[in-house]
């Protein structure tokens, strides 16, 4: 930061892109500034500040989307009725965990985001809800699924463009989600980070998502471990969480380092898996039926 | 470059670079010396100020953000009946020892008592989760604060 020489106030995400594009690769969006003010480094000289360009809003679309604007802080995430009553609250909870309230107030779910640490606490929950990434260059908009967003470590697929907001679409609203992690403390950055998801209907589950964090480059899903989970009956429901959470730590590729050991991360994958699916399924555990097929 | 803002009620410019920190300009150019620099990297909350009444901690925002807007820091509630009863509260429960991180803690509950509700010992800890103190711990603050918000209902 200390470098930076020159602060830009664009009004618009447009012209945010513009700008951006025209500082040749030393230019960096700045939101929050929560964690370019932490890292020292010397190759920006200029900001684009967001502040000004309107991207804050959370909002549900006429077809029940929800759209949330990059800039909107954590707090306003924790704290807005719109995401209260989407997918059990399961966005909000999410944000609630990030960090302590102050670092709530400015920093925003596009920086957690387009910072991509394999870490970020936002983005399992909004994996597993399969969010829409929307991002400008300037000039035409795009969009991905945030499975395809991230990379690798630090690394998307933005080149410079800008992340306009996030969309997920109606039907999740009734989805039952649950998102967890595992930190040292609680407000350190986790060691291992699930959330799963549910669309149940009446004895059944129709389908389901399982995604992780902070257990491979990129944070991401269960794909093959989700595809048992397609027209579950309930009654059959504790062998095949089983198997979903075997699965679902079979395709995590952990480091090892001084926070856990990859071992003790895989682990926990299955064990989260496993209880979270128990819980939003609303049975008991089942860990007796591990490696039945 | 120069900024105005509302500083504790009162109108200032400031002369910052693009790059100074809130923490850095409070501090060295205002002389609000309530405002500490501990971790600097947002996680002790020994620099919460209010930003438009939301705290934030000033090591993690850059000061051009301030510009226009306004600032509170301790100093600013010196005068303010519910800070004078917290800080008269941690005085009798033995809730500061060195007192540097009371600052940071005082606006943080403060914050939290201004957006109602109730106040649970629990709701009490997760407010001051962001504020970490290394020598009096936290039963002693959680007890002056308890003690203000029980007197208050």
């Amino acid at each position: 930061m200390r470098n930076i020489s020159q602060w830009f106030n664009p009004e618009s995400p447009q012209e945010a892109a513009q700008m951006m594009r025209d500082t040749k690769g030393k230019g960096c969006y700045l939101a929050g500034g929560t964690d370019l003010l932490l890292e020292n480094r010397t190759d920006f000289e200029f900001a684009v500040d967001l502040s000004a360009t309107g991207l804050n809003e959370i909002a549900r679309t006429e077809n029940g989307d929800l759209f949330i604007g990059s800039c909107a802080t954590l707090h306003d995430l924790e704290t807005s009725p719109l995401t209260h009553e989407f997918a059990d609250g399961a966005i909000a909870f999410a944000a609630a965990g990030c960090g302590n309230r102050p670092v709530r107030s400015t920093a925003t779910v596009g920086g957690n985001l387009c910072n991509a640490l394999p870490s970020a606490d936002m983005v399992p929950v909004l994996l597993a809800l399969d969010a829409i990434a929307f991002f400008t260059d300037g000039e035409s908009q795009e969009s991905v699924p945030l499975g395809e967003f991230f990379v690798g470590p630090r690394k998307t697929v933005l080149d410079g463009s800008l992340l306009i907001g996030l969309a997920i679409s109606g039907e999740y609203a009734n989805w039952k989600v649950i998102s967890r992690k595992l930190t040292r403390t609680v407000e350190d950055i986790s060691l291992v980070q699930v959330a799963v998801g549910l669309e149940i209907e009446g004895d059944t589950i129709l389908r389901g998502s399982v995604a992780m964090g902070a257990v491979a480059p990129t944070p991401l899903r269960a794909t093959e471990a989700e595809a048992l989970l397609i027209d579950l009956p309930l009654a059959d429901a504790p062998v095949a969480f089983a198997s979903v959470a075997d699965l679902a730590a079979a395709v995590c590729s952990p480091i090892d380092d001084h926070r856990a050991t990859a071992q003790y991360r895989t682990e926990m994958v299955e064990v989260l898996t496993r209880r979270l699916l128990c819980e939003v399924a609303g049975i008991e555990d089942v860990e007796k039926y591990r490696g039945e097929k | 470059m120069i900024i105005e803002l509302n500083l504790n009620g009162k109108q200032v410019a400031w002369e910052i670079s693009p790059g100074d920190r809130l923490l850095d300009a409070l501090r060295m150019d205002q002389g609000a010396v309530s405002v500490k620099r501990g971790c600097e990297s947002g996680d002790c909350g020994s620099c919460c100020v209010l930003l438009n009444g939301e705290p934030v901690n000033t090591c993690v925002v850059p000061a051009i953000k301030a510009s226009g807007q306004e600032i509170t820091t301790l100093e600013g509630l010196a005068e303010d009946e519910l800070m004078k009863k917290l800080q008269s509260s941690f005085l009798d429960s033995g809730a500061v020892q060195c007192g540097y991180c009371t600052p940071g803690m005082l606006i943080a509950i403060w914050s939290r008592l201004n957006t109602g509700g109730t106040l649970t010992e629990q709701d009490v800890r997760h407010a001051l989760s962001g504020n970490l103190c290394r020598c009096t711990g936290y039963a002693k603050p959680v007890e002056a604060i308890l003690k203000v918000w029980e007197d208050k209902s």
